[in-house]
């Protein structure tokens, strides 16, 4: 979940920079002092992400184009054949949809909930910040912690149906072993974890609108709805590209939830995520070109969500 | 906005933090409760409480809590140290030079942000295991370092973006070389920026779970967060165990964003651009 640190109305701030006439000058300096900057400040950062991140996309990229498999060689050329194998594949568009069912909630069951309860919270005080801390304390806590703690919870005989019963509900569902149930629960487990997260960035945004905005509009005898509608909630704009895109990029990639609450089922694939179908077919089942083609898909459905969202998103953002 | 109603707010942010506590008072209180009452009675009080969980798992003979425990603090300390180094200097050089190809760079760097795992840990675990680094803590530190430099490199630029010119200018006029104007002018300045980059890696390296459970294998290697996956697979029955283990494997991240707490919330919400 990688937070943007830029939530606030900074750029007021970034416009009023010193002006150009310095960097013409830096422009100036010799090409072998600008190669040893680079050398020295730039190079180790640049060499370590080429290596580990650049270079095995372009790997991966190539090994989608055979047939490759460690423990049946040869490794043969096989064009786009993975790709048009996995238009076919019933499992992988099942994990297309298990995915996109998945990031959907997990992108808006967050944002939702934090919302109401950023304005809850929305008060200063050491009682309203130690309630902040409660709902962040799960996104600091490790994702295989939280789904252990929750496969107890959410058990056929656990805590929360021994309640259901004892409430009168004789037959709850087994909410992570019923195909029904299981992906949405796992879902759930996911918001809770991550809803502290949007209650802070929300709670930032609120903080950091001018109250003269807010007592102004009371003044036009704006109601607290029509005041959250037209002054609170477009001055929100930036907390909600930061929360969708975090949101985003984090549940597209889910993988530890399903492997250690259901392993992918119950029954066929139902929680299987695309995340999760690679790694079981490249590491488990040994099929690293299939493996490969799958995760270049996966790649380019992210950046392409990602894109389209921030797009959106910034578009409705507005500079104080 | 202070209403007639606003005696309700207490109450309810109240009642839903209460029942959003519910599962970490179940790691707290099951940590500390004899075996048989976890499954028969999970939600009770742990009265009277007993130590018996995490002695077990302190003095368990095959060690795997004091084993992962090492590993884990020396995985995520060098990694987030190395990570703040190189992305603080890669974030300066970036943020500050002129040229078009450093702003291309950048947002090639910025496209890491969205990267997943899985597209790129079949091919890394090819390269590790050619320079005899697969299975081992160096080949992870590396692949953490390549995987979240971007995160710091955003960051870091976006901070110093905010850092006037004039006092790099004042130095490199007064004859300082751009390493020296770096190391004494600008990474003291840096200094909230550094706390999100420590704050935020070193929780996620810590949390970490794919990647450990691939680079560092099946083998004797394991962090402290594989090693709760793995004491489940082994002890179905001894929950009591399992949360023992959670809890220790908790505290050393929940005493950090403790101490750390205000940083934390800052460094979420853009103290990085208000310094």
């Amino acid at each position: 979940m990688p937070p943007v640190p830029t939530t606030e109305a900074a750029p007021v701030r970034v416009r009023s920079l010193p002006p150009a006439p310095h960097r013409r000058r830096r422009r100036s300096t010799p090409l072998l002092g600008r190669l040893w900057h680079f050398g020295l400040f730039a190079a180790p950062g640049v060499t370590v992400y080429a290596c580990f991140v650049l270079a095995p996309i372009a790997v991966s990229f190539g090994y989608s184009l055979t047939n490759s498999n460690p423990f049946n060689p040869p490794t043969r050329f096989t064009g786009l054949h993975n790709y048009a194998q996995l238009m076919h594949d019933t499992e992988f568009w099942t994990a297309l949809r298990v995915t996109t069912i998945l990031t959907l909630l997990v992108t808006i069951v967050p944002n939702v909930l934090g919302l109401g309860i950023a304005l809850l919270l929305d008060r200063r005080g050491k009682f309203y910040n130690a309630l902040r801390s409660v709902f962040f304390t799960p996104v600091i806590l490790s994702s295989v912690v939280v789904s252990i703690v929750w496969s107890r919870l959410l058990d056929a005989n656990g805590p929360v149906n021994e309640a259901l019963r004892a409430l009168g509900w004789h037959d709850p569902p087994g909410w992570l072993s019923d195909p029904d149930y299981a992906l949405y629960s796992v879902a759930s487990i996911i918001s809770w974890q991550m809803l502290g997260f949007c209650v802070v960035v929300y709670l930032a945004g609120l903080q950091g609108i001018p109250q003269e905005l807010i007592e102004a509009a009371a003044l036009d005898r704006a109601g607290p709805v029509r005041r959250f509608r037209h002054v609170v909630w477009p001055l929100l704009a930036p907390a909600l590209t930061v929360n969708t895109v975090v949101l985003l990029i984090s549940a597209f990639k889910t993988y530890d939830y399903i492997k250690v609450i259901t392993n992918g089922g119950p029954g066929a694939g139902t929680t299987a995520t695309i995340a999760f179908n690679v790694l079981q077919t490249g590491f488990d089942a040994n099929h690293v070109g299939y493996a490969s083609a799958m995760a270049m898909v996966m790649l380019v459905i992210v950046a392409a969500a990602t894109a389209v969202a921030l797009r959106i998103l910034r578009s409705r953002e507005v500079n104080l | 906005m202070t209403g007639r109603f606003e005696w309700v707010r207490p109450l309810v942010a109240t009642c839903l933090s209460a029942v959003f506590f519910v599962p970490l008072y179940l790691v707290l209180a099951n940590a500390f409760k004899p075996g048989d009452k976890i499954s028969g009675s999970p939600a009770s009080l742990p009265w009277p409480p007993t130590l018996d969980n995490i002695q077990a798992v302190l003095t368990r003979p095959d060690r795997l809590f004091w084993v992962s425990l090492t590993n884990s603090v020396l995985i995520t300390s060098v990694s987030v140290v190395i990570l703040t180094v190189l992305s603080a200097m890669l974030g300066h050089y970036l943020a500050r030079s002129p040229s078009r190809w450093a702003r291309v760079l950048t947002l090639v760097l910025l496209a890491g942000l969205m990267i997943p795992p899985q597209v790129i840990l079949i091919p890394i675990s090819d390269v590790l295991r050619a320079v005899h680094l697969m299975g081992t803590v160096p080949g992870l530190v590396l692949f953490n370092v390549g995987y979240y430099v971007p995160f710091g490199v955003f960051v870091f630029s976006g901070f110093i973006r905010t850092v006037p010119l004039e006092l790099e200018d004042a130095a490199k006029v007064d004859g300082a070389s751009p390493a020296a104007v770096f190391w004494r002018i600008v990474f003291p300045l840096l200094r909230p920026a550094s706390a999100s980059v420590l704050i935020f890696l070193g929780v996620w390296i810590w949390n970490d779970f794919i990647d450990p459970l691939i680079i560092l294998g099946p083998g004797r290697g394991t962090t402290i967060t594989t090693g709760v996956y793995r004491a489940v697979g082994q002890y179905q029955s001894d929950f009591g165990s399992v949360f023992a283990l959670m809890l220790l494997a908790t505290l050393p991240v929940l005493a950090f964003y403790l101490a750390l707490q205000r940083h934390f919330v800052k460094g979420l919400t853009g103290g990085a651009t208000k310094g």
